[in-house]
């Protein structure tokens, strides 16, 4: 069984000696137990949320004990995550920036996790889907193209007026968002299904050349083609008054759109038509 | 499922083995020497376990870890599986899989398990071994023994089997329950609202409640059976399909009547997961009354708490999904 011990060996020395960084085994308390508890209730959860839950967390279980710092915290758990192949991933929402958090897990592919709820032809519409958004240019599948392909789907035969419904099914539980008819990723599904599209379409996928990290919707140069999600562009075009593509220097062409500001969102209050910044088409 | 002699993959054992073991305290920071020590017992044998002529190494389960000292429990683990793999070799049967494989199968079913709870589906054994377990049945005991530590350790959830009649577990809090998380996240799941104004009707009869008084309650917030909502989507299929198969309601039609009408009562989750007490809170809330105004229902939640109480000292109350608004 030199394996096995191998094995024991080589996680035993990741959990002490993580790789590169200062970063220690995590310690679990009841604070961070709780914590995960609850996010793992919630499934996806935007930061503000997230903050929150921390705050009660301490509250429950450490009244006394400082709040730590959202990222150590995480990073704290997610070090205690490592060896189980899950994590809390952060995200962002790709039309307006706001942070997102998600447990995911890393080892299996993603869309076994909606294998549950779902029957084979549901599954198989959701892929049909997936790769329309993935093909397309502006990151949205129209509802009339997803419903086209109903005859080819795996499993039970289904209608048409019975796939509207699955959508809708998809946009309730947070996998797909719609608008005007048309259907891109929900955030949570590009959290947690960032490395299954990555390694079923590496041809398709399109990548954001400032964050390199998947990107469904957003903003891309006329001249060389480089994509940029919105809340990239916002921060990368901040500061300057002239903005330009940062791989072929061509005068960027797009309505650069504001920073997500928490702060400016909690005193617009619960209303939030006010901050919703264009949806890109601008491509 | 039950051929095998020794190691029969049956939930009852399996839960036993993990009840037993997963007796997590509240974490207690610090306090290393318990479970580095029996690491070391375990993993004294360097040679290889496996082998019919190997020494018995079953020792009584160690009790659980407390919680600081991951390595330490993670390598107990490993034994563990090892020690239960070294049993169960000693007759003749197929390959024994690495001891990686039976850690990869527990974290697999770890993930199952926390994602059909958030869903708030049923956690049914033979779904278990059907789409995670799989050909590792003969080692579902102590692949379930290992998720039921990993649970505990890091989530602070026990997986018990709540009926052996039906093989279902279910997620159960290990932490003490705090009403608090209501209040911290309140908004966010208006289900739970949808269910509670139901249930609380049903509840305030003493008896099944007729569909047509849950539209007529229903109607206060808005809600018709033929309009769908922004949120709730279908609202009638959700109370009469949705709550139903999640067991939190149960639709029923009322015998000898014509033309046929229906009617809803509790259903067996809502009875294990909700309190008379959160009845009667959310009726407070939502009436802006004292919850003694329904007098009799009160000291019915009253004597309920009592009884809860006197039957579980440790206060280990049942994990109510509701209660994590």
């Amino acid at each position: 069984m030199e394996e096995g011990r191998a094995e024991r060996r080589r996680r035993t020395e990741a959990l002490s000696h993580p790789q590169g960084g200062t970063r220690r085994a995590g310690v679990m308390t009841d604070v961070h137990r709780r914590f995960l508890q609850l996010l793992m209730t919630h499934g996806v959860l935007e930061e503000w949320d997230v903050r929150r839950l921390q705050k009660h967390c301490y509250r429950v279980h450490d009244r006394t004990g400082a709040v730590e710092e959202l990222e150590d915290f995480i990073n704290n758990i997610n070090s205690v995550l490592e060896s189980l192949y899950i994590e809390i991933k952060k995200g962002a929402t790709e039309d307006d920036g706001r942070p997102v958090y998600a447990l995911v897990n890393l080892a299996t592919t993603s869309v076994s996790k909606m294998a549950s709820d779902f029957a084979e032809n549901e599954l198989d519409l959701f892929r049909k889907a997936l790769e329309l958004i993935i093909d397309s240019d502006t990151g949205f599948a129209s509802s009339t193209n997803i419903l086209n392909l109903v005859d080819q789907l795996k499993g039970k035969k289904m209608r048409k007026k019975e796939a509207e419904q699955v959508l809708q099914k998809f946009v309730q539980n947070k996998w797909l968002i719609e608008k005007e008819g048309e259907f891109t990723l929900h955030s949570r599904a590009i959290l947690e299904m960032e490395q299954y599209i990555r390694e079923t379409y590496p041809d398709a996928v399109k990548i954001c050349n400032i964050c390199h990290s998947l990107l469904i919707q957003g903003q891309s140069c006329e001249t060389c083609g480089i994509r940029m999600h919105l809340p990239c562009v916002a921060k990368y075009f901040q500061p300057s008054s002239e903005p330009r593509c940062p791989h072929c220097n061509d005068y960027w062409p797009h309505e650069i759109p504001e920073v997500f500001d928490p702060e400016k969102e909690r005193e617009a209050g619960p209303s939030k038509v006010s901050k919703r910044s264009l949806r890109s088409r601008q491509h | 499922m039950s051929e095998q002699s020794k190691d029969v993959c049956d939930p009852n054992s399996a839960a036993e083995a993990s009840n037993s073991e997963v007796h997590s305290s509240p974490g207690v920071p610090g306090g290393l020497s318990p479970p580095a020590s029996q690491a070391a017992t375990l993993a004294g044998p360097e040679s290889p376990p496996l082998g019919p002529t190997d020494a018995p190494l079953a020792s009584p389960p160690p009790e659980a870890p407390s919680e600081e000292g991951d390595p330490k429990a993670l390598q107990q683990a490993a034994e563990e599986g090892r020690a239960h793999q070294a049993l169960s070799t000693a007759q003749p049967g197929p390959a024994p899989p690495a001891p990686a494989q039976l850690v990869q199968k527990a974290h697999e079913l770890m993930w199952y398990v926390l994602v059909k709870d958030q869903k708030r589906m049923i956690i049914w054994f033979p779904d278990m071994v059907k789409d995670v377990i799989g050909s590792y049945k003969k080692w579902c005991r102590s692949i379930l023994r290992r998720t039921s530590l990993i649970l505990a350790r890091v989530f602070g959830l026990h997986l018990r089997l709540t009926s052996l009649h039906t093989m279902e577990f279910s997620l159960v809090k290990a932490l003490e329950p705090e009403e608090l998380d209501r209040v911290a996240l309140s908004n966010r799941m208006p289900m739970t609202g949808l269910l509670l104004m139901i249930l609380s009707l049903i509840y305030v009869k003493g008896r099944g409640a007729r569909e047509s008084a849950v539209w007529n309650v229903l109607r206060i917030l808005g809600l018709r059976p033929w309009k769908k909502h922004s949120t709730f989507g279908d609202v009638r299929k959700l109370i009469t399909e949705e709550f139903v198969q999640q067991n939190y309601l149960k639709y029923q039609r009322v015998p000898h009547v014509e033309p046929p009408e229906y009617e809803f009562f509790w259903g067996s989750r809502a009875s294990r997961e909700i309190t008379k007490m959160q009845i009667m809170e959310f009726l407070a809330r939502v009436f802006k009354k004292d919850p003694q105004a329904w007098p009799s229902r009160y000291r019915e939640a009253l004597e309920e708490a009592r009884a809860l109480r006197e039957a579980d000292p440790t206060a280990h109350c049942p994990r109510s999904s509701v209660s994590e608004d």
